[in-house]
């Protein structure tokens, strides 16, 4: 019984896979880079993906009009975190992080006609996603916490932070 | 966690926590005293508790040089940038200029930087119809290009010529200044710069570093601040003060 149950749970989603693969013949989605830095992002994926347009108009006319600069949400923070420093951008020419799905979605992407695509070279990491952040939250992984100390280690530290 | 390096602390978070801890003393249960306070926290709106504004010694400006027009070419990436093609130069923005000044009778000169006033009562703030021109809590004038038309109306409006409009597209802007075609822009005061703490700007930071020591920033209403303090002592003036604008930026020696 619990197995026909399950079976009856994948059988839409296995039909509109098979419905749909004629008309998506050839297109494998957006090829969404990985982030530069950490491993988890300020909210859940899925908020992320649904809301993070939200997050930043509030945050926009936060930082514009009352000079509130909290990075959590910041447009800034987000290149920080998934776009390679300027000087490091050759090798990912064409392939940003925004850039790449808005263009796959078709959405008109304003934010780039005046913000920098690419964040200034800094060897900071976003503060949610730190070794010790992720230690007082319980989500420390050794490996990730090497890696990003290595990272940290090695990065040029003369560039501004913010 | 012992053996685990933590990544560098910038400096300016260092300087943020430091200005944290000094922003609210508690000199006894209820007393708390309000002075250092130059960097407020992140998450904190500015208040009508500061008001920023640059005094301008003329005497100590020189003439030809153009240092502070240089560094805010540099910190918000106008200018000298290649991306404006088409623009001419009279087009092309302009957030601070040198004007060279000679009396008719005296022959006495004077140089100094004209840039955006940042008035208590700006005319370009009045005039536009989307509310993109606006004035901080903190007297900081700015052009929220967010919501900027490019109607233009404030750049007639004001009366020092402060203001400019993108013509071209534009790439690789600073990361201090996000600024694009379509949309009116001027000096910022270095609000970046501001709400970060430093306590300065890019063309008063060039100054000094040239030797001149002719741009004081700083806030007006601190009363321990060294423009208030100058303010205070000598006599300094408003350019239009007659218009009755109150601008924060004020000058000496004229």
């Amino acid at each position: 019984m619990k197995r026909l149950i399950k079976l009856l749970h994948v059988l839409p989603a296995l039909l509109v896979l098979t419905l749909s693969a004629p008309a998506s013949a050839g297109d494998s989605g957006p090829v969404i880079p990985k982030a530069v830095k950490g491993d988890q992002c300020v909210e859940p994926t899925d908020v992320m993906r649904r809301n993070h347009m939200d997050f930043l108009k509030h945050q926009r006319d936060d930082t514009m009009h009352k000079g509130i600069r909290t990075k959590k949400y910041s447009l800034k923070q987000c290149l920080e975190c998934h776009v390679p420093p300027q000087d490091e951008a050759k090798a990912a020419e064409g392939e940003h992080f925004c850039k790449s799905c808005h263009i796959y979605a078709g959405v008109r992407i304003d934010c780039f006609q005046c913000h920098n695509t690419r964040p200034e070279k800094t060897a900071k990491f976003h503060p949610l996603v730190t070794p010790a952040m992720q230690a007082t939250k319980g989500l420390h992984s050794p490996e990730t916490a090497a890696l990003l100390n290595k990272m940290a280690a090695t990065k040029n530290t003369t560039g501004a932070a913010q | 966690m012992s053996d685990m390096k933590q990544p560098e602390q910038s400096r300016r978070d260092f300087l943020s926590l430091g200005a944290k801890a000094a922003a609210g003393l508690t000199l006894a249960p209820g007393v708390v005293l309000y002075t250092v306070a130059q960097a407020k926290p992140d998450d904190q709106a500015v208040s009508n508790i500061n008001r920023w504004g640059m005094l301008i010694d003329t005497t100590k400006c020189a003439n030809g040089c153009d240092a502070c027009v240089t560094a805010c070419e540099k910190e918000n990436g106008w200018g000298n940038s290649g991306s404006e093609k088409h623009s001419s130069v009279s087009q092309k923005p302009q957030w601070i200029r040198k004007v060279e000044l000679r009396h008719k009778e005296t022959g006495e000169q004077h140089s100094l930087p004209m840039m955006c006033q940042h008035c208590e009562t700006p005319p370009c703030v009045d005039v536009c119809p989307t509310g993109a021109s606006m004035k901080r809590a903190d007297g900081i004038v700015l052009v929220d290009r967010h919501i900027c038309i490019g109607c233009r109306y404030c750049m007639m409006a004001c009366p020092y010529k402060a203001r400019s409009f993108q013509h071209e597209a534009l790439t690789d802007q600073s990361p201090n200044a996000p600024r694009g075609k379509g949309c009116v822009e001027s000096c910022t005061l270095c609000v970046h710069k501001v709400d970060a703490g430093d306590g300065t700007t890019a063309c008063a930071q060039a100054c000094a570093a040239e030797g001149h020591n002719a741009i004081i920033f700083g806030d007006l209403k601190d009363p321990n601040s060294e423009i208030s303090k100058v303010v205070a002592k000598y006599a300094t003036k408003q350019i239009r003060a007659d218009l009755g604008l109150n601008p924060g930026v004020r000058y000496q020696g004229i």
